[in-house]
C-alpha cells in the first residue's frame, strides 16, 4: 500500500474494513490515551476486538517504560485485558534486535532511561557499566570498556556531553553497531508542549561520529518483524493505527499494512491532504489510508 | 589571477601572491597551532607578514574563547597579535546578535563563559550557562520557568551539555518570534594527538532536530565573519587571501566572499579532496576549491624573508 487516499471512515465501511482484518496495531500515546487518560470509548474498543477473535497489538515508540509498567499503566487506565506480550515497545525492540538480529557479543554502551536499561536486562544483553564521574575526569580522557561492541540511543533524561563524547569514541570503530530506539525529534506532553526526543540525541551522536543509526522504531520495519516472529502476522489482514503521520503511518506504509490516521493526538487532517497530495513519493507514503476523529468510532461498528 | 585553481604554491608564485595582497585571514587549528602545538614557523610568518606591511586578522570558529583569551595564548605560543586582530565565534556571535538580529533583551545562551563574556561586553545579557541537571519529571520539563526577556536563543560549544539545557532551548524556540542562532557547525573540536571530540554542530542539531527548526549560523563558511572584520578595517576582498586548513568552512568562507584562497596541508583537508571538489559538477563543491594548497604555512617563510 503505497500512500493512502486520507478516506473518511463512516458506518458499514467501518464493519467492512474490521471484518477484512485479523490484527489491529495500535499505537499508543494520541490514539488510546494522551498522557495519563485514556481516549474515550478506547478500553471498550479493545475488548470488544478481541471478543470478536481479533488479535491486539500495541506498538509504540515510547521507549521510557518497560513493558510490565505498560500492563500497569494499561490496567489503571480502563484496559482490563491487555497482556505483557501484546505490547512492543521500541525499548523492547531494541533488545530484542540486540539479542536474535545482531546476536550481539559484547556489551552495549547505553545513552537511554531506566525503561531501556531493564528490557536489555531482561533479554539478557549485557550493559557497559556507567562509572560515577571520577574528579578528574574530563571529556579529554574518558575511560572505554573493550569489551563494547554497540551503541544504542534514545530518550535520557540524563544525556551529558560526557555520554555523547563516549558514544563518539566507541563509535570510531566502524565494528561498533550503532542503533537508536526511535526517530522522533520530540514527543507531545499534555496541554499542547512538547519534550525533546530520542531523535534530537541522536542526531547530535550521528553528527559527531559521522555515521547513521539503524533506526529499531517507527517508521522503520523492524518492530513489525518483530512482532511477526513471535506471532506470524500476514500484512494484507493487519491493520496499522495511529495519530503520527511520520512515523505510524509511514510504518505502517513500509510494512504493507492498511493504515488509520485518528485525530487524537499529533497529526491534523490538513497535513494528511497535504501528505496525499504531494508530489513526492516519499511523502506519499506519509498519508494514510483511512482518517477517523478518534478509536470511538470503532464501537458502533463493534457492538452491532 | 588564477584561471586554473588548486595550484601548488612554488616560492616563485608566493612572491606573485603576496605582492596581490593586502591583508591575510589566518584560521587557526590546523593552520598555525594544533590544539596546543604551535606549527613551526608559524609566529615567524605573521611577524614577517606585519614587517612587509600586510594586515593580519586570525577568524576561527571555535566559541570557548573570548578575544583577549585568543591574544594570550597567541603570545604565548611566541605570535606578534592583539585582541582586536581576533575574531572568534564567542565575538562574532555577539555582534551578530546585537547589529543583525537587533537584540534588545536577553539571550539564552548554551555555551561557555567566554561567550557569555563576550555578551555582556555588547550589552546583551545571557541566561543559562553552567551545568544544568534535570530535576522533577517529565510533566515538569514543559513547563520550566521561561525568561519572558529572552527574545533568542544561542547554541555554541559548551561541554556542559544535557537534556535540561536542550529541553529549555526547545521551550523558547516553540515562540517564533524567538531568534535562533548558532556559533558554527563544525561536528569535532580538533585536539593533538588525532583525538577529537564532539563539536558544536552536534549540539546544534539536536537543538535543531527538537525544535524543527533551522539556525542562523555565524560562523565559517558564513560570510558574517569576513565581513565583521571588513567593516571594522575597511578590507578590499580582491586584495584578500584566506589561509585555512578545511575545504568546507575556509575556502568555502573565501570563496563566497571573493577572497584569494591557500588550503594548508597541516590540518584537516587533503589536495585529492580538493581536486575531487574541482573535477566535480556540483556548484557547491566548486566553492570549496582553493586557489593555492601548501605544505604548511611556513613554507611561504623564503618568499617573504627574500
Amino acid at each position: 500500500m503505497a500512500g493512502g487516499g486520507c478516506v473518511t471512515l463512516r458506518g458499514a465501511q467501518i464493519r467492512d474494513l474490521l471484518d477484512s482484518k485479523h490484527d489491529v496495531l495500535f499505537d499508543c500515546d494520541g490514539v488510546i490515551w494522551n498522557g495519563e487518560t485514556a481516549v474515550t470509548g478506547a478500553p471498550e474498543v479493545v475488548s470488544l476486538l478481541k471478543q470478536r477473535g481479533k488479535r491486539v497489538f500495541f506498538v509504540t515508540n515510547n521507549c521510557t517504560r518497560p513493558r510490565e509498567n505498560y500492563v500497569q499503566k494499561f490496567s489503571r487506565l480502563g484496559f482490563t485485558d491487555v497482556a505483557e506480550e501484546e505490547i512492543f515497545s521500541s525499548a523492547y525492540c531494541s533488545a530484542a534486535y540486540l539479542r536474535d538480529v545482531a546476536r550481539l557479543q559484547g556489551k552495549v554502551y547505553v545513552i537511554g532511561c531506566g525503561g531501556v536499561m531493564k528490557e536489555l536486562r531482561d533479554a539478557g544483553v549485557p550493559v557497559a557499566e556507567e562509572e560515577d564521574a571520577e574528579p578528574g575526569a574530563s571529556i579529554y580522557t574518558c575511560p572505554l570498556d573493550p569489551d563494547v561492541k554497540a551503541v544504542l540511543v534514545g530518550y535520557d533524561e540524563n544525556f551529558t556531553f560526557m555520554k555523547l563524547a563516549k558514544a563518539c569514541c566507541y563509535l570510531r570503530s566502524p565494528e561498533c553497531l550503532f542503533l537508536a530506539t526511535d526517530p522522533d525529534p520530540w514527543h507531545p506532553l499534555t496541554g499542547g508542549r512538547v519534550t525533546p526526543g530520542s531523535g534530537s540525541l541522536t542526531a547530535a551522536l550521528e553528527t559527531a561520529s559521522s555515521r547513521k543509526a539503524t533506526v529499531i522504531g517507527k517508521p522503520s520495519r523492524f518492530m513489525f518483524e518483530c512482532i511477526s516472529s513471535q506471532f506470524g502476522l500476514d500484512p494484507a489482514r493487519s491493520l496499522m493505527i495511529g495519530d503520527r503521520l511520520e512515523t505510524d503511518v509511514l510504518f505502517g506504509s513500509n510494512c504493507g499494512l492498511t493504515t488509520v490516521l485518528t485525530l487524537t493526538g499529533v497529526s491534523t487532517l490538513q497535513e494528511a491532504l497535504a501528505y496525499r497530495d504531494s508530489q513526492e513519493p516519499q511523502q506519499k507514503h506519509c498519508a494514510p489510508d483511512y482518517v477517523m476523529e478518534s478509536v470511538a468510532d470503532f464501537l458502533q461498528a463493534l457492538e452491532e | 589571477m588564477a584561471a586554473s585553481k588548486c595550484t601548488q604554491l612554488t616560492a616563485a608564485l608566493s612572491r606573485q601572491l603576496l605582492d596581490s595582497v593586502d591583508c591575510v585571514l589566518f584560521d587557526c587549528d590546523g593552520v598555525i597551532w594544533r590544539g596546543d602545538q604551535v606549527i613551526p614557523g608559524a609566529p615567524e610568518v605573521v611577524s614577517s607578514l606585519k614587517k612587509n606591511g600586510k594586515q593580519v586578522f586570525f577568524v576561527t570558529n571555535n566559541s570557548t574563547k573570548t578575544r583577549q583569551m585568543y591574544a594570550d595564548k597567541l603570545g604565548k605560543l611566541g605570535f606578534d597579535a592583539t585582541a582586536d586582530e581576533v575574531f572568534g565565534t564567542a565575538y562574532c556571535s555577539a555582534v551578530y546578535l546585537k547589529n543583525v538580529c537587533k537584540l534588545d533583551g536577553k539571550v539564552y545562551l548554551i555555551g561557555s563563559n567566554a561567550m557569555r563574556q563576550e555578551l555582556e561586553d555588547v550589552g546583551i545579557r545571557p541566561v543559562g550557562v553552567g551545568p544544568d541537571p534535570v530535576s522533577g519529571g517529565q510533566k515538569d520539563w514543559a513547563d520550566v520557568p521561561l525568561d519572558k526577556e529572552v527574545q533568542a536563543v544561542l547554541v555554541g560549544f559548551d561541554e556542559h551539555f544535557s537534556y535540561m539545557k536542550l529541553n529549555r532551548a526547545l521551550q523558547y524556540l516553540c515562540n517564533p518570534a524567538c531568534q535562533f542562532v548558532g556559533t558554527n557547525t563544525d561536528t569535532r573540536l580538533p585536539l593533538e594527538g588525532g583525538k577529537a571530540v564532539p563539536g558544536t554542530g552536534c549540539l546544534l542539531k539536536a537543538v535543531e532536530t527538537a525544535a524543527q527548526r533551522q539556525a542562523q549560523v555565524v560562523g565559517k563558511p558564513s560570510s558574517f565573519m569576513f565581513e565583521c572584520v571588513a567593516s571594522q578595517f575597511g578590507l578590499n576582498p580582491e586584495r584578500c587571501l584566506m589561509v585555512g586548513d578545511r575545504l568546507d568552512t575556509d575556502i568555502m568562507l573565501g570563496s563566497n566572499c571573493g577572497l584569494k584562497t591557500l588550503l594548508t596541508l597541516t590540518g584537516v583537508s587533503t589536495v585529492a579532496e580538493a581536486e575531487a571538489n574541482q573535477k566535480s559538477e556540483c556548484p557547491l563543491q566548486q566553492k570549496m576549491v582553493p586557489d593555492y594548497y601548501i605544505g604548511s604555512i611556513a613554507d611561504i617563510l623564503p618568499a617573504l624573508q627574500a
